[in-house]
Parts: structure tokens; sequence; C-alpha cells
């Protein structure tokens, strides 16, 4: 086997290579340069000069001083970072307790999996369209407005304010991705050997000793891989959020901020906006990086 | 034959790579793929007016016919975003010849790419005259002199109306005179109306009002469309664009005569708004006060607040006015085609004293009984084509504007209003024909808002409005001071210049 490999490496490898770098790294590259000059989309602008040669309108760091000033990607940042550290616990709980729950029923597990993984399949401008009519319609007027079933405010109009936009927004996503990391917790959970539990209660441990001391340290791997799925996709999210309230009462996450950056000017502005791609990128790949640093540290050898 | 294997594997990746390299260096390598895509078409129109998409079609092929050439054609509907395909065809070899700009505010990006021809360089005789014959108030112009766009067709907006609803409500006998009262009445006759009008369709008691000087009341017993009214105004609360760029709109040519105007204000100028936008505040709420939906959360809301429901509301005649222009006509003619032919359309009043105004070709008066009437959408020409190609683009839009066969298809095929429309012309559609009225009278406003981005208007004031304000149920006095200055102050940070 391994000398198949080593024969058609570059057969195999050509391909996959040639794309990522013509599709990924090439652009990637490209944005990181237009990041630098005054990109207008269809030229380039430097001191209201247009030219059609990049090279004449480099702007040095004036897009990243631009990003950093713009008070709507100082906010959209912060409000990035709080709907991921709510939508990361809350998907991780959701997902390890429906986890828990199905491998310890019979029958109808598979049923369940099947279900709490549906969501998943939709994509997510459908998911935001769905949920947007879900919390318009349903939830204030059905099941919590003041004539509804159980009247709650807070789940009423659940797209505007200036708190519920965020939860409402964990609402869905926590709906999306829960499914498919009870799965990956499930996978984790069904290699936990049985003997381990067996020898915990023959010492005498408890239902809690027996989660906090096995499962948890046995679990990491898979706990790793969710945590880091979660985050990344938490933080990068966009379809959501352009279809369920699309910006209004300040709910721009970083990737629509991005995307809405050219149009918050009337000459469409590139430049900063491809500056604050590269902010976005350099901090994604950082807080990834520590997090699955972190988390590979207490994962536990068999 | 593993070797074979090995071989045609590279062999394809090699020819994969060098179909992407193709593809990559197209935009470096411009001569060598123009001539290629010479073979293609000769003219290239990307028009950003999907709704008209197949009539339009029809009509280039019939040019094709005529003058032997191929055109290739690009259709965007004018409510998507028609700016990122148009960037993209801009940044790659294949331009296109003509092109589409919604207005001044679209015009800046192609000014200063240099993309935009301005026609007053342009070499072809008859299309020189075609450019300089268009009218002061419909040219595409950022200072006035230059001139870019040739307008697709006019459009115009105000209160539309049912003249059966005012019939049933009014009785045929007043028919003509409330409509001609309603056109020239002042802002606190109109908000008398409004307020008696729904009292009418609350407890079906009647309360007299005064137009123009001239007393009427509704009759007595609800007849005919007016037994299903529910309210007086048919608003969508979620469409930002309706508020916030048209309605605003109004209010702005209280100031300012025309959208370059107010792209080249100072912050005097802009100070010099806050009274026009007051009376844009107050006159808002007396719709909004009035609409189907309540004021509060649901009045935003997408599911209830949507410009289609809007529509369905008032062609269901649950409403007696809508604020739309005459581009509602496609979607009534679905929902309730007789009603098309009864529809007129009244200006949106607001209470401006002359100190608000600030024209000085403006009175109180005038403003009363004027509407925005002004173009939507302009044919541009590219300046980075070959010349051959702008030429032909000139040619095209010539014939499109003064041949026969053109004109029968922008007034019977697209449903337009020609922006050179002789003063005897007559539109199948009533709403064409009452935005034409004001324009033979010179009754209407232009507009200013293509003067400022949909930055300031949409997204800064509109989601201020709709989030802080269509939110909540009562406005004081000061919100619409509120208003103002909100505005005030984001314009002074957003403008152009």
């Amino acid at each position: 086997m391994n000398k198949y490999y080593k024969k058609w490496f570059w057969a195999l490898v050509l391909p996959s290579l040639l794309l990522f770098i013509l599709v990924i790294l090439v652009p990637f590259l490209l944005g990181i340069f237009y990041s630098f000059t005054g990109y207008k989309g269809t030229f380039f602008l430097k001191d209201r000069v247009a030219t059609d040669n990049p090279f004449q309108a480099m702007v040095g760091l004036e897009n990243y001083e631009k990003a950093f000033n713009n008070e709507s990607f100082q906010h959209a940042f912060l409000y990035t970072v709080k709907f991921t550290i709510i939508a990361v616990v809350v998907i991780n709980l959701l997902a390890l307790i429906l986890a828990i729950l199905i491998t310890n029923i019979k029958g109808l597990a598979n049923l369940f999996k099947t279900i709490f993984f549906m969501p998943n399949l939709l994509g997510g401008l459908a998911l935001g369209f769905i949920w947007q009519f879900i919390f318009e319609v349903i939830f204030t007027k059905f099941f919590f407005g003041k004539d509804g079933l159980v009247p709650i405010d807070f789940l009423t109009n659940m797209t505007q304010g200036p708190i519920k936009p965020l939860f409402a927004l964990v609402i869905l996503v926590a709906w999306q991705m829960t499914g498919y990391m009870m799965i990956i917790f499930i996978t984790g959970l069904n290699n936990i050997p049985e003997e381990l539990y067996e020898a915990a209660e023959i010492d005498g441990a408890g239902a809690f000793r027996k989660f906090k001391d096995i499962t948890l340290p046995m679990l990491m791997p898979s706990i790793t891989i969710v945590f880091f799925l979660t985050l990344a996709n938490c933080f990068k999210l966009l379809d959501q959020n352009v279809a369920l309230t699309n910006g209004a009462f300040n709910t721009r996450l970083l990737a629509l901020q991005i995307l809405k950056t050219p149009s918050d000017y009337l000459i469409p502005d590139y430049g900063q906006a491809q500056a604050q791609a590269v902010i976005f990128f350099i901090v994604i790949a950082l807080i990834t990086l520590l997090q699955v640093y972190f988390t590979k540290k207490k994962e536990v050898e068999m | 034959m593993k070797k074979i294997l090995q071989v045609a594997c590279v062999a394809i990746t090699l020819c994969l790579s060098i179909f992407f390299a193709h593809g990559c260096s197209q935009d470096s390598n411009l001569s060598a793929t123009k001539i290629s895509s010479k073979n293609k078409y000769d003219l290239y129109i990307f028009s950003s007016k999907g709704e008209i998409s197949q009539p339009f079609k029809e009509l280039c092929n019939i040019y094709e016919k005529e003058r032997g050439i191929r055109i290739r054609l690009q259709q965007i509907g004018s409510g998507t975003n028609h700016l990122e395909p148009l960037r993209i065809q801009m940044s790659s070899s294949e331009k296109p010849s003509i092109f589409s700009i919604q207005g001044l505010r679209e015009l800046i990006e192609w000014q200063y790419s240099k993309t935009a021809l301005d026609f007053n360089n342009s070499t072809l005789e008859s299309f020189k005259n075609l450019a300089n014959e268009i009218p002061p108030n419909f040219r595409l112009t950022s200072d006035g002199k230059n001139n870019y766009g040739i307008p697709y067709s006019i459009e115009g907006y105000g209160y539309i109306a049912d003249k059966q609803m005012l019939c049933d409500i009014f009785g045929e006998n007043n028919l003509k005179d409330i409509m001609r009262d309603l056109k020239v009445s002042s802002y606190g006759e109109f908000e008398n109306f409004v307020k008696s009008l729904d009292f009418y369709i609350k407890t079906g008691n009647v309360r007299s009002f005064e137009l123009n000087g001239r007393t009427y009341m509704p009759q007595k017993d609800k007849v005919g469309l007016a037994k299903n009214l529910e309210a007086v105004f048919s608003v969508a609360g979620a469409e930002r664009w309706t508020y916030c760029d048209h309605m605003v709109n109004i209010a702005l040519g209280a100031v300012f005569k025309s959208p370059f105007e107010l792209l080249n204000a100072d912050n005097t100028q802009a100070d010099s708004m806050k009274g026009a936008l007051k009376k844009y505040a107050k006159s808002l709420d007396l719709k909004t006060s009035h609409a189907m939906v309540k004021r509060g959360p649901e009045f935003i809301n997408v599911t209830s607040g949507d410009y289609n429901r809007a529509i369905k509301d008032f062609s269901d005649g649950k409403t007696v006015f809508i604020k739309q222009g005459n581009w509602i006509g496609p979607n009534i003619s679905k929902l309730n085609p007789d009603m098309l032919k009864r529809l007129v359309v009244f200006p949106v009043k607001m209470d401006m004293s002359s100190e608000d105004i600030k024209r000085d070709d403006m009175t109180v008066d005038k403003f009363n009984r004027s509407i925005p009437v002004y173009v939507p959408n302009f044919f541009a020409i590219n300046a980075k084509v070959d010349i051959k190609e702008q030429e032909l683009a000139e040619e095209f839009l010539v014939w499109l504007n003064t041949s026969d066969v053109a004109r029968d298809y922008i007034i019977n095929k697209f449903g337009f209003i020609p922006y050179n429309a002789p003063d005897d012309l007559v539109l199948d559609s009533s709403l064409n024909n009452s935005i034409l009225e004001y324009k033979r009278s010179s009754d209407t406003l232009a507009a200013v808002y293509h003067g400022v981005g949909e930055n300031w208007s949409k997204e800064t004031l509109g989601l201020k409005i709709m989030e802080d304000y269509l939110t909540k149920t009562d406005w004081q006095e000061n919100d619409y001071n509120d208003i103002a200055c909100f505005a005030i102050e984001k314009f002074k940070e957003l403008k152009f210049w």
C-alpha cells in the first residue's frame, strides 16, 4: 500500500493541489494584496485619482486603519464573539445531553438520531427564512404572544430589539448544528470501553463521578472536534444571519459586516472590506489553533 | 499499463491547469480575447430592468435582424442586487457596451472609473441630438453639465387610490370635485380628511371635513367597495425604501431642485433640510398611524409588512390609499385587473411652511400639488469598450428612442411612460396617465434622493426609523425633531464630498 502511494503520490495529489492553489490560495493572496490598495471593485482609487493599475494605488495600512476605526466593524466583532460564546456553550451542552440520552435508550434510538440530524440537511438561507416565520408568526402569535398558549414576552418578536435577535440566532443555530455534533458525541461515547464503567462501579463510583472521571476524559477527542467545528462555524456564520435579520437591530456578524462593507460607501470600498476579511481570517486562525492546542492537551491516551 | 495511466493522469492535470491558467489570464490579455469575443457578439447590453426581459429581448431581436448585428443581452431584476454582477462583467474582458445606471447615486462609481461615457463627448450626431434633447430634469448628471444616461422611462409616485373606492365613499356626484380638491389640498386639510376617513372606517359614523375650502362628508351607508375597508393606508413597514428613499425624497424636494444639488450640498445646506425633514416625519406619523397593521413590533415584521402584502391589501380594497408608484401596475393587473383602469395618484402631503421650502421656484401651494416624476433607470455607454462598439451602442439607443417599432414596444409591451412622451399621448394604464398629467402641468419633484447613497437613506435613516419609531405606538412632537436631526447628522457623515 505504501509503495502504491509513493509511486502515485503526485498524480493523486496534483488535481487537488491545483484546485486548492487556484481557487483558494491565489484569491487569498490576491485578497491580502488588495487590502493594501484602494480597491473599488472595478478600479483602484488613491487620493481621488482612479487607475486600473493596483500598484499606483497602494495605500499602505490605510484600509486596516479604516477597518479598526469602523464602528460597525467593531460592533460586529464584539457581537460575533458574544454570539459564538453563547452558541458554542449551548450547542455543546445540548449535543452532549442528547448523545448521552440516546446511547442510553434502546429501540427508537436510530429514529431519534435521524430526527435530530435532519435540520442539518437544510441550507442556511432556507433555515433563516423558516425561522423568521416561526419567530414572527408561530412564536409571536400562537405560542408566546399575549393571547397565545403560554405568554412569554421574551419569546415574542425575537428578531427585534437589542438582545432578542442574538438569542433568536442561537436558537436557530443550535437547532441546526446540535444533531450533527450529537452524532460525533455518540460515536465517541460508543468507543468508551464498558469495562471502565464496570471497574468504577466496583470501586463504588456514582453516576456523576463516572461522568467526570471516565466519560469526559475519554470523550476528549470528540470534544476537540465538536468544539472546533462549532467555534469555527459560529464565528464565520453568514447565511442564517442574512436570512433572519440581515443586519437590522445591529445584528451584523463579522461575515455579514464584510459582505456589506462595500455598499456602506457610495463608491464601494472593497479595499476596506478586504482588510476586514484579512483581520477576520487572522482572528479565526488564532482562536481555532489555540482551542485545538488546549483541548488536545486534555485528551488521554488509551 | 500503469505507466500509461500515470502519464494520462499527469496529462489531464496539465490540461486542467492550462484551462484554469487561461481563465486567469483573460484579464491581463485584453487584446487577444477581444478578437475572440468579437466572434460572439457586436453589442453587449447589460440591463437591470429584468421586469421587461421578454419584450426587451424581442425588441433586440428585431434590431438584430434589421441591422444585421449580433446582440448579447444580460438582464437582471431591478429589485435584486444588480451591481455585483455588473461589476464582475466590468472587470472581465467582455465588458458590456450598454449598461444600466439606476440614478445619480450609482453614477459616481462609473464616473470616477471613467467607465461611463459623457454624451457631450459623443461623435455621432444623431445620438448627440438625442442626448441634448433629454429634458434637464430627466438627465443623469453630477454637475448639471455632463450627461451620462438615456432614460429607460419615467416613473412617478404618490398616494394611489381607486376612483371607484372614492366614488363609493363620497358618492358619484362628488367624485370629480373631491379628486380635484384632494390633489391641491393643504396638509392640514388632508390630515383632517384622513382622520375623518379613519373615523368612518372604524365606527361607520360620518364627520365632515374640508378640502381646498369645500366641505365634504362620506355617505351615511357604506356601499360597494367601502364595505371592505379596514384602514386608510396600506403600508409596507419592512420595506425601508418606501419610507426612506421615496417618502424622504418628497421632503428633500422642498429644499433641492435636483439630485446633483443634494450630492454637492455643503453642511449649511444640509442644516437647511431640518424643517422639511421634520415635516416628513410628521407626515410619516400620519400615514403609519392610520395603516392596516398597527404600529408596533408587528408593523416591521417581514411576514406582515412586506411589499407584496401591502399591495395585496390595497388591491383587495381594504385600504383607501397606498403610497407607491406606477411600478405596482403589473402586480395589480395580476391581483385585480379591473382596478388597474381606475387608479389615480395624489400628492403625498407634508406640512411645509414657506420657511421650510428653500427653493426659489417652489411655493407651498405648488409643493402640495406636486408628485415626484423622475427617471429610475438610465442606459449608459461604456467608454472602455472600443470606439466601434460605442458607436453601435449609440446607434442602438437612437433607434430605441426614435423608431416607431421601439416606441410601440416601450409603451405597449414594457408598459413604460416614455420620457419624451408627446403632450397628447394617452396610455392604457390610468395610473400612467395620472402621472403624465402632473408632468404636463409641471407639478413635479425630482428624484433628489439619488444624490445620496442608500447607505444614508435605507441603511442608516431607514434602519433608525424602522427600529426605533415604527415599533412604537405613539410619537411625540420631539420625535419629529429627533428624526430630522439624526438624518442631517448622518448625512454630513456619509455624504460623498
